[in-house]
């Protein structure tokens, strides 16, 4: 078996797994992705979505300061005018996002007011797969990024396929970074790996290093002609068991350039710049960022979210920027729904629906897109969403991935210029 | 011990359509180790070596008799978890109770095929405590309606599922009244729970929506309300009249294709994931004659040649809760540990939270690099476990002092000392045997063999120490961990 193996060189100073690697197959989606619509798209753009999970506040996010109804319906949660980060004469930033205020000033931040969808969901587990499958009326497995990984790529392997000794093959075309997959992500063809660290993304072998040694062996027994899933499931231990080292060994030359705040977000990030700045082929990134959902004494916990999100975004962007690699790498926020309009008894929100979100970097047309939901005509007691939100992923898709939408989303929906 | 090789999983599979004549006679071949662990992972979550070796001793027939009609008395767990403990103000708390409340009774159970068929109909109807709006006193309801009809009468179960809370709730049919009928029972009815897609048409929706209103749900209890019942005739798949609740359950699993949808399922739960469609057909006609019988379907399948047939063998792939309940069991945990829903989690399946309306997809959907990862680490854990050592579980957003009845992680029964002892001493090629029979019951390579063989003696530089008095402790771990990652392991 270890004659049918090939080994990388020891000279790259890989020292795991008693020092010998099987070199490392790293299988992107296809060699080359293809625009579908022979488009100026550049194949090397990398998608990076920010779930701000739990239901983030809009209204203390991007703060409609000037208008009346906004200090009635919030008379104790509400963002203080002279706090506000003034966009417009009407709108302003919650002031715990003035790390993203230079971003914003060099153009390089998109605001979609006012995104959500018909018949809103206002259940946590229920409207996050809404988002994430970008299927309102329907539900369905796969997500939105996972139908795009399937459009290009190949069949994943799921039987008789993989000979005994074939080389890990692991995809690094999408990694969700945490402990589980999201929705987001589940597609048929390709497997995308949940990455919650480089030290935890790896094979424990409870301090035992040879049995460790020994269940590198234990997968390269696949024949044709057995249980219909056994060469699956050795093809993908393999890929399971090795991955981590791979992942470190590729991701191992990257130094991070500016210093990231402390906190799990920025933690996420500074190893997304390193997964982008490590030529891994790496096409969709997804991190997360909670808990919003901020039924009571709001203010003080939305706040800190806001300003991890934002310092975390600043200093990933100066990270790519120091690094070259700012122009091709797109963030995008989204939360399954915003909050109610009216302040609730426990100086917090309950669930609502339309909230903005942002859209960053060096290529992102910045401004302000759509105007702010009214505060007057309201659905319910809640906002009445302007964009839909699959809106904003076609438009992601067409003019950031090179997608045409219609491959992805059922049903046609208005691009917007923020590409 | 000596291990029965009668049939060899490495060479049996077949493709499809090419169906044995005697295919559904019941099996009267070879009954030893490996077809008992069969029957156990299939119509339960394994076993002990000893309770293998029980069922072993039973032969076929007393063997399926055992599962499908328990005598003795189940453990108890019922008053298990209390109230206090499901309506606890901290929902995450209470959700977590009834989902470890559960995961007890598959371990702890002396009658494994009602809680597996009682996992079979939370995939089919596939109710979730995700979406906050079913409450876990609601949910352990309708598990234990599952618990309880779930080898009953199809028709029965299904009537039943209609009033149950948790139902009711999860598919919004208390909102069905005449006025405003609703239609996400009725068509998760036919489309999800008796007939498939292509089966019925939109009138039928919409007339069988008319039929199922008036149940509601107020303060917790299901009554039938005539005055929010929608009195007018209604047309439905055929037939005519003033149809209520129960009608449209009468006329719908008397379909014709009623009973091919739901034994195609069953097939594929128990047996294989491609069954034939000849074979589909003759399960169809046990279940049509019996008058929708599911015990008596599901006994059909599990005493039948093809469910011992090599195509059936190691043939379907684990879920996670079949795995982590089947290493539990085999390695004799008194009790599930609380890391165990954390765990589940990272394998893709929480218990009382399937993914969509439609259940878990399962086969190959269970395998990714992920979920293998967790699988592999999850083994690694466990298995070093030090008796006396276990530690505070790390679960996001839970501390374990707000659940005391639940140990954060355990250290098994099944130690190294015991292995060595079932072996007859501290040889290597015994202790090996003894575990490999015990996880996969022999079902590995002569290569693979040879590794699990030279890590126990440790014929290699870096792993000098020979099995033996000094290092069995560690060594039995580390073989443990091995055989549990073996790719036989992760087949059902």
């Amino acid at each position: 078996m270890q004659t049918r193996r090939t080994f990388i060189s020891q000279s790259l100073g890989v020292a795991v797994l008693g020092g010998s690697l099987p070199l490392a197959l790293v299988r992107a989606a296809v060699a080359q992705p293809l625009p579908s619509l022979g488009s100026t798209v550049d194949p090397g753009n990398v998608l990076v979505v920010v779930q701000m999970a739990g239901g983030n506040d809009g209204l203390n996010t991007i703060v409609p300061y000037s208008d009346d109804a906004y200090h009635r319906v919030r008379p104790v949660i509400r963002i203080d005018e002279t706090n506000v980060l003034k966009l417009d004469g009407r709108i302003g930033l919650n002031p715990a996002l003035a790390p993203l205020m230079e971003e914003f000033k060099e153009g390089r931040v998109a605001i979609v007011q006012g995104v959500g969808y018909p018949n809103p969901n206002r259940s946590h587990f229920e409207a996050t797969q809404i988002w994430e499958t970008a299927s309102p009326d329907r539900p369905m497995t796969n997500g939105w990024l996972g139908r795009y990984l399937d459009r290009i790529s190949q069949p994943r392997n799921t039987a008789h396929t993989v000979g005994a000794g074939a080389a890990p093959a692991i995809d690094f075309t999408a990694i969700a970074l945490g402990d589980q997959v999201p929705t987001a992500l589940l597609s048929q063809n390709v497997d995308v790996p949940a990455v919650g660290g480089l030290s935890s993304f790896v094979y424990a072998g409870g301090g035992d290093a040879a049995s460790k040694r020994s269940a590198g062996v234990l997968f390269d027994g696949a024949r044709p002609g057995q249980s219909p899933y056994l060469s699956l499931i050795e093809e993908t231990s393999r890929a399971a068991f090795y991955g981590g080292d791979i992942l470190r060994q590729r991701t191992t030359g990257y130094k991070p350039r500016v210093a990231y705040p402390k906190d799990g977000f920025s933690n996420q990030l500074a190893l997304a710049a390193q997964i982008i700045g490590s030529n891994l082929g790496t096409r969709i990134i997804f991190v997360s960022i909670g808990s919003f959902d901020t039924h009571s004494d709001q203010v003080g916990q939305q706040n800190r979210l806001l300003g991890y999100l934002a310092s975390g975004l600043s200093a990933f962007y100066k990270d790519l920027a120091a690094h070259g690699n700012a122009d091709r790498v797109l963030a995008m926020t989204f939360s399954e729904f915003g909050r109610r309009v009216q302040q609730n008894a426990s100086n917090g929100t309950d669930h609502g629906t339309a909230m903005p979100l942002f859209v960053v970097g060096s290529r992102v047309k910045g401004g302000v897109y759509a105007d702010h939901p009214s505060l007057e005509d309201l659905d319910n007691g809640d906002l009445k969403y302007r964009i839909d939100f699959r809106s904003v992923y076609a438009t992601v898709l067409r003019d950031w991935l090179g997608r045409n939408p219609a491959d992805v989303i059922a049903g046609s929906f208005e691009t917007l210029p923020f590409v | 011990m000596k291990l029965d090789t009668s049939t060899d999983p490495q060479v049996g599979y077949r493709p499809p359509g090419s169906l044995d004549p005697d295919a559904f006679e019941r099996y009267s071949g070879h009954f030893g180790v490996r077809q008992a662990a069969h029957l156990l992972r299939r119509a339960g979550f394994g076993g002990s070596q000893a309770e293998v070796a029980r069922l072993a001793s039973l032969g076929v027939d007393g063997a399926v008799d055992a599962l499908l009609h328990p005598v003795e008395p189940d453990v108890d767990l019922a008053v298990y978890p209390d109230s206090s403990e499901l309506y606890d103000i901290h929902l995450r708390i209470k959700n977590q109770a009834a989902q470890m409340w559960w995961l007890n009774w598959m371990l702890q159970t002396r009658r494994p095929l009602v809680e597996k068929m009682a996992l079979f109909w939370h995939g089919h109807f596939a109710t979730s405590l995700n979406s906050a709006k079913v409450t876990a006193p609601q949910i352990v309801q309708q598990i234990n309606l599952f618990r309880s009809e779930g080898l009953g009468n199809f028709r029965s179960l299904l009537r039943a599922v209609t009033y149950d809370p948790a139902m009711l709730v999860w598919l919004d049919n208390r909102k069905n009244v005449a006025a405003h009928p609703n239609e996400n029972y009725a068509r998760e009815l036919m489309e999800l729970f008796t007939l498939g897609l292509g089966n019925y048409s939109e009138d039928d929706v919409k007339n069988a929506a008319r039929a199922l209103t008036g149940i509601t749900l107020s303060a917790g209890r299901v009554a039938f309300r005539p005055a929010l019942h929608d009195q007018g005739q209604k047309t439905f798949l055929g037939h005519t009249g003033n149809f209520g609740p129960d009608d449209i359950v009468d006329i719908v699993v008397t379909q014709p294709v009623h009973p091919r949808f739901l034994c195609r399922k069953l097939l594929e739960f128990f047996v294989y994931s491609d069954p034939e469609p000849e074979l589909v057909e003759q399960l169809a006609s046990v279940y049509a004659t019996s008058g929708f019988e599911i015990g008596r379907t599901v006994g059909a399948i599990i005493r039948s040649n093809v469910f011992f047939s090599p195509r059936a063998y190691r043939a379907l792939t684990k879920s996670p809760i079949e795995f982590v309940i089947g290493l539990q069991r085999y390695m004799q945990f008194p009790q599930v540990p609380l890391d165990t829903l954390t765990w589940l989690a990272r394998m893709g399946q929480i218990p009382l939270a399937p993914k969509t309306v439609k259940g878990w997809d399962g086969g190959p959907t269970w395998i990714n690099t992920t979920t293998m990862l967790a699988r592999m680490n999850y083994v690694n854990e466990v298995v070093h476990a030090q008796v006396g050592t276990a530690q505070a579980a790390t679960m996001s957003g839970t501390t374990v002092e707000l659940m005391p009845r639940f140990p954060s992680n355990l250290p098994s029964m099944l130690v190294p000392s015991a292995i060595v002892a079932a072996a007859g001493g501290t040889i290597a090629e015994r202790v090996l045997d003894e575990v490999v029979a015990g996880v996969v019951q022999g079902d590995l390579t002569s290569e693979l063999r040879t590794t699990l063989l030279a890590y126990l003696n440790g014929t290699r530089t870096d792993n000098p120490q020979p099995f033996g008095p000094e290092t069995f402790e560690t060594k039995t771990r580390g073989l443990l961990a091995l055989a549990l990652t073996l790719p036989a392991n992760h087949l059902n």
